[in-house]
Order: C-alpha cells, then structure tokens, then sequence
C-alpha cells in the first residue's frame, strides 16, 4: 500500500488491511470509522497525529523507516502503544489460540499425541513472549518513560532483541509444524481455527517488532545510562 | 530458486525496479539491484544463479559475463538477438515478457531439489540436537566436522520447515526419534 499521510481515509486503510483494525483500537478508534480523514478521527480522539501516522506506516510498510520524525513524539505516547499491543497479546490473543488448541485436543482421539505436542512448544513460546511483557512493563517501560537505562551494555539489550527475534521464529516453525507435519485424527475446523489465530499473532508480533525496532530502541539507545 | 542470487545490472533505474517488481510479484523472487560497484566487490563464494544485465554492461564487462553466460539474461529493446546468449525483450507487451521469463527462469532452474525425506545422517543429527548438544558436540559426537554439522542443519531446516532448537526438539518428540 501506499504511504499514509494526513488526507488517507481511516476505512480506506481497513479494507486494505483489516489487521490494522488492532492497530487503531490501541489508538481508541473502533470500527464504524465513517468516512474520517486520519487528520479528522485524531483530532476527535486527541491523538498526535503525527505519531499515528508514523506508527501506521512502520505497521503497514516493511520498508519503512521513520527516523527523521523520532525526536518529535513523546515516549509516553510509544510506550503506551506498546504496553496496549502487549495486554492484546496477554489478554486476547494467546488465550484465543489456547481456547482453540483445547478444543482441537479434546475433541481428537487419545492417541493422537502430536497436536499435544504442539501445544507443548506454543506455551513455551507463550512463556517466552509473557516473560518480554513482563520485563516491558516492570523495567523497560518505566525505563524508558524515565529517561535511565540501567542495563550496563548495550549487548545486553542487543541480547534482548534476538530473544525478540526467537519469538518470531518460534511462531513460524509452530506454523510450519502444524501445515506440514499435523498428522492422525483431528477436527478439521478446530485445526483452521488453531492456524488462523497462530497467524494473526505472528503477524502482529512481526509488524509490532519492528516498531520496537525502529521506534523504541533508537530511543532507548539514547537514554541516560544511570550511574553506578 | 534461491532469495537474492538473482542480480540486476542495468543503467536504466526504471527498467531495473520494473523487472525486480516483476521477478517479485510473478516468480516471488527476490532479485537484487546491483550498481557498477559490483564488480569491484564481487565475491566468489557467493556466486548468484541468474544475471539480468543491459548490453552496455555486457560489452564493458565481457571477461566476467563470457565464463558466466548460461545463467545470463541480457535485456534488450525489440528483437535483438546476441548470439550465444539468452535476451529478453524489454519492449514486448506484458505477458509476452512473463512467458519469455518463465521459460528463461525455467531453464536455469536444474539444482535439485533435496529429497524430503530425511537421510539417517540428518535423523542422527536431528537426535542429538533435540537432546540439547551444540554443534561442537555433535561433530565430536559423529566424528564429523562442523561444517557438515551446519550443512545437516540446513537441510533440517530446508526439509521440515523448522529453524528453532526447540521447534526441532519437538519435532524429534512427535516423531518417537528422541
């Protein structure tokens, strides 16, 4: 798609791209957009739309780079994005894809074993993401929101974004092994619905980790170390 | 074929993001545009499968091109041909030019694709791995270097769609090899 700017039309983005629908939620937009500009439905809400307009468009555009307009958006306002994608992820999104992965369990036979398997590796994946969440909001966030970093190098946050990095890849080899390798008895339908839930959160994940990336790190990067 | 080994050189910018557009959306692959600078930088042990180049580019560098003229395409306007060498015709109508490409594309299309069933050198690797053992391990383990622990592990990946250490430990669990 296009880049996004003041004039593009909030249901033009959606039906672009309906993922973006979360997206706009963690601005406090809901659907029903009418016929609103981006620059109209900020000004009703109260958003800078500047920084809507960046996070849109780091969402949407995989090539794009939002440096130079960094330095103008509070911390507050990433942070407070993030911190909503994250309790998306807690209180919707996982436990969507658990919902479903227990119907799919219950209703195949008992010697199925492997769709158990599998879901032994997606709550391990759902360990590791809960633990960023946790570590976002108990020391990164208030971190970042009060401008000192206590991590003593920069290789231990680099740490941190492989660790990102693992989630990612986690999810798309839960992906794989339930395409390719899902075998013996199962209700097809639960198994659909299992894949399609896995895939909104890997796309969310993907695009959210970028913003982290782009957006969030660069200022954390620039943040005061605190003194030992 | 593989991501990235396909490599554009032309001075025409528009023909050259054209064409990347085309190779992408049509033959989802992911060709990369490269500058005169290529040369001078050019790495043996990366050798691309595909050259899409300009005949400006062909002429200026035909010690390179010569070696390397199975797995060259040079792009053309109107039906010129260039004896030995494959062309494409910039100029014909867009479907003309995706047929004449899946041909191109489909001779250069040879390796062999692995078998996808795995070999019992992989299973062994496979095993081990999913006992947790880094690949240090595994060479001593198998008496075979690192390197060729690595390849294994690339065809692993290739074969079952799996990257993660913990993916492939599973993996093993599902499949009674661990």
């Amino acid at each position: 798609m296009a880049l996004i700017n003041h004039d593009s039309k909030l249901s033009e983005i959606i039906l672009h791209d309906p993922s973006t629908i979360t997206v706009l939620d963690r601005f406090g937009i809901a659907l029903g957009v009418g016929d609103a500009t981006i620059e109209q439905a900020c000004s009703q809400h109260d958003i800078d739309v500047n920084f809507f307009v960046t996070i849109l468009n780091t969402y949407i555009n995989e090539n794009y780079f939002p440096q130079q307009a960094l330095e103008q958006f509070e911390v507050t306002e990433i942070v407070e994005y993030l911190s909503k994608t994250n309790s998306y992820y807690e209180h919707y999104i996982l436990p969507n894809i658990e919902r479903h992965f227990s119907f799919l369990i219950a209703r195949a036979p008992s010697h199925n074993n492997n769709i158990i398997i599998m879901k032994q590796f997606f709550d391990e994946m759902k360990n590791e993401l809960l633990q960023r969440i946790n570590d976002d909001r108990d020391r990164l966030f208030p971190e970042v929101i009060s401008n000192v970093k206590t991590l003593k190098t920069v290789s231990e946050l680099s740490h941190n974004e492989n660790a990102t990095d693992t989630i990612e890849d986690k999810i798309d080899d839960l992906i794989n092994m339930i395409v390719m390798h899902l075998k013996g008895d199962y209700d097809h339908n639960l198994g659909y619905a299992v894949i399609v839930a896995i895939f909104s959160l890997k796309k969310d994940i993907k695009q959210n980790n970028r913003i982290r990336r782009r957006i969030l790190l660069p200022i954390y990067n620039s943040l005061t170390p605190q003194d030992e | 074929m593989s991501n990235s080994r396909v490599i554009i050189l032309t001075h025409n910018t528009l023909e050259a993001i054209g064409l990347k557009g085309l190779l992408r959306d049509v033959f989802a692959i992911d060709a990369h545009i490269a500058d005169d600078g290529y040369f001078s930088t050019f790495n043996q042990s990366i050798e691309p499968h595909l050259f899409f180049i300009d005949k400006a580019t062909l002429v200026a560098n035909l010690a390179f091109f010569l070696p390397r003229k199975s797995k060259t395409i040079v792009l053309t306007t109107g039906n010129e041909v260039i004896e030995d060498i494959k062309t494409l015709n910039c100029s014909a109508s867009e479907s003309e030019i995706i047929s004449a490409m899946s041909l191109l594309l489909e001779t250069n299309h040879h390796e062999e694709k692995p078998s996808s069933t795995l070999s019992s050198r992989e299973i062994e690797v496979l095993r081990l791995i999913a006992m947790g053992k880094i690949n240090k391990e595994i060479a001593q383990e198998l008496n075979i270097s690192i390197n060729t622990v690595l390849t294994h592990r690339k065809n692993l990946t290739a074969k079952l769609g799996i990257k993660s250490v913990s993916g492939l430990s599973f993996y093993a669990m599902m499949n009674g090899i661990v």
